[in-house]
């Protein structure tokens, strides 16, 4: 597999009247070509965020700080989308990349039937009508939606069409690379299996890679591939779906694991304290107040994310080897 | 024995060119002993229309809801605030619970004043700060600060304060977990099971999260358009459900585990219409359109909720055609 993304030092905030407010800071992480990532966190840990950079849509007040992020297409060709010439960009967007932000089923517009909706999009990228009418029909299909859906107005559909027709749009230009920030979010569970499915077997159709960003463990473990778990602004894991759940490295990682409710009669144990805001990030480890095996470095050096072994890696003083903590028993 | 609250033959249908039938002709109890309920159900099932009329926020048009065999829709004002005061809501935004310009502790403040719960200031505080630990707050962290300060998870925890100073035998929580992040969410749910276990209080659980109601176990029940489809004891709804239906809405639940993923493929299956039923025709079951075992019968005659025929399951209810065998058979 090949890397698409390679996301550097990365760092965004909100621009205040004085000083930027980070939000977001540091992240390394690299996409592969056709997977799944799943990024996961609690709100207000930057993820939105992050994801807005990714497309370059951060808009007042948020901010850029620094980062670089290259971006390899299928043919070879190599572009740093930080880079880019704001017009270069706007032809890439939705033809290489396409983002679906949250909440965006209910942002199609209400007095335009959905035909109009998909084809002038496509018309605006290049297509002849005709064509955009064929591939709108065409992406419609892959959705599993009827071609009837082209003639209905948004309020005629239903959350989970909505869903389909926005992913319809999203996938219509056939980027490389889809962003969608809670996706399923507002959907019922049966809706939102059908809808993950879907985002699924499109990429094993036309291998776009997805970034799927939720909050969701479950949505995770059921359909990415591999995950990064973002706290306070960081990248504190990335690993494989399957052994971030089977070992988690992250003290926060295996707290956020330990907390799921798995079923009656188990009882678990919620993550004690709150999740600090970039208002009052710690310094250190951001995690450390709230982490059961801190120790001396914690407070003092935040942790990078290092490779950790078979496509793991971790930011945690843990795993450092000239730490070598003596009161904590490794597990 | 008495119940606590008694649920009978319930329908409420908003009236317009198309009648919503929002709820259709439901029936449950909840016994007197400290007990959970869960009423699950998609958007549009008529949960939460259910939260409302218990709540006695709307009234029905047909049917009863009985709170210690007394009708709750009685004019006997006395009973009414006494009715208040034993069955509590929790609602899904705690941030709109609060007035912005207010400090949090109002909320508990109010309820010392309104019930008079304590005869000085210094034991209102001593309440105050008894019912923040009860729910894992520290007193110092909370106290004097305004809502915007305070995260969902603790806003919400915080009406889980002025509950436990209520002492109500009834709390009533409408998705009081979907804006609460998923480490906190375990820690609330533990709040509502010592709820029931030390104080005795009783909770009606309404979710469309699945994952919240098999954490609190109890009993369940699953609300199809309007309609009880199957309920029953949690763990054996959940594990093992009959009704088509349920079968379905268990099986999607997304496993937070990658070693249990979805096998099967769903994706072709007709699409939820999404809402409660208009359906003019009701003298059917309302899931035949979607359901893969469908059959005559269940275009002709509307299915009741009754014990399944052959199983030993107990107190499973089900509303569903391949399970009452004169039907299968006809």
């Amino acid at each position: 597999m090949s890397t698409l993304l390679k996301i550097r030092n990365l760092s965004a905030g909100l621009q205040g009247r004085r000083a930027i407010t980070q939000v977001v800071s540091n992240v390394d992480l690299d996409v592969e070509a056709g997977e799944i990532l799943g990024i996961v966190g609690e709100s207000g840990c930057g993820k939105s965020t992050m994801a807005a950079a990714i497309l370059r849509l951060l808009a007042r007040p948020q901010a850029l700080q620094s980062g670089s992020m290259q971006l390899t297409l299928e043919d070879g060709e190599t572009y740093d989308l930080l880079q880019m010439p704001e017009k270069k960009l706007r032809q890439f967007r939705w033809r290489r990349l396409s983002y679906i932000p949250q909440g965006s089923m209910n942002s199609l517009n209400p007095v335009l039937r959905v035909r109009r909706q998909m084809t002038d999009t496509l018309v605006e990228h290049g297509l002849t009508k005709e064509e955009a009418l064929g591939r709108a029909g065409e992406v419609l299909e892959q959705v599993n939606l009827e071609p009837r859906v082209l003639d209905s107005y948004p309020h005629e559909l239903s959350g989970g069409m909505r869903q389909r027709v926005i992913i319809a749009l999203a996938v219509s230009m056939r980027p490389a690379l889809v962003v969608a920030d809670e996706l399923t979010t507002a959907l019922d569970v049966v809706t939102q299996r059908q809808i993950l499915q879907q985002m699924a077997a499109i990429r094993d159709e036309l291998g776009t890679t997805f970034i799927l960003i939720t909050h969701d463990m479950g949505v995770v473990a059921q359909v990415a591939d591999r995950m990064a778990v973002m706290y306070a602004g960081r990248i504190g894991e990335v690993g494989s779906v399957k052994d971030v759940f089977a070992s988690p490295l992250h003290p926060y990682s295996q707290a956020l694991i330990a907390s799921i409710p798995q079923q009656s009669g188990q009882r678990v144990e919620g993550l004690s304290g709150e999740a600090p805001s970039p208002w009052n990030y710690p310094a250190g480890c951001r995690f450390h107040p709230r982490c059961p095996r801190v120790f001396e470095p914690c407070s003092e050096q935040a942790p990078a994310l290092r490779p950790q072994g078979s496509g793991r890696w971790a930011a945690c003083h843990l795993f450092e080897p000239q730490f070598e903590p003596q009161n904590v028993s490794d597990q | 024995m008495r119940d606590l609250l008694v649920v009978e033959d319930l329908q409420q249908v908003f009236k317009g060119r198309k009648p919503i039938y929002a709820v259709d002709g439901v029936s449950f109890r909840l016994p007197e002993e400290p007990t959970i309920l869960n009423l699950v159900g998609e958007s549009g099932s008529g949960k939460s229309t259910i939260a409302r009329i218990i709540l006695a926020l709307l009234r029905p048009t047909a049917g009863h809801v009985l709170y210690k065999g007394v009708d709750i829709f009685t004019r006997d004002r006395k009973w009414k605030r006494q009715f208040r005061a034993e069955a509590q809501a929790v609602f899904q935004d705690p941030y709109s619970v609060y007035n912005p310009v207010y400090k949090v502790e109002r909320v508990l403040k109010l309820v010392i004043r309104k019930f008079g719960l304590a005869s000085s200031a210094a034991e209102a505080r001593q309440r105050m700060e008894e019912s923040l630990r009860a729910v894992d707050l520290r007193p110092q962290e909370v106290m004097g600060r305004y809502p915007h300060q305070l995260s969902g998870g603790q806003r919400q925890r915080l009406m889980l304060a002025r509950v436990y100073l209520m002492r109500p035998r009834l709390i009533i929580a409408d998705e009081p977990v979907s804006m609460i992040d998923a480490g906190m969410r375990a820690s609330f749910l533990n709040i509502l099971l010592d709820f029931r276990d030390t104080y005795g209080i009783s909770t009606l659980f309404i979710t469309h999260d699945l994952s919240n109601a098999m954490y609190l176990g109890g009993e369940i029940i699953v609300l199809y358009q309007g309609r009880i489809m199957e309920r029953g004891e949690t763990q054996g709804v959940t594990k093992a459900p009959l009704h088509p239906y349920a079968q379905l809405l268990m099986s999607s639940v997304p496993v937070p585990d990658p070693s249990r993923r979805w096998e099967e493929d769903v994706t072709g299956l007709a699409l939820a219409e999404g809402g409660p039923s208009t359906s003019s025709q009701r003298q059917r079951c309302l899931f035949a359109e979607r359901c893969p075992q469908s059959m005559d019968v269940c275009w002709q005659a509307r299915p009741i909720l009754r014990i399944p025929d052959g199983a030993d399951m107990a107190a499973r209810h089900v509303a569903c055609y391949l399970y009452q065998e004169e039907q299968k058979r006809g």
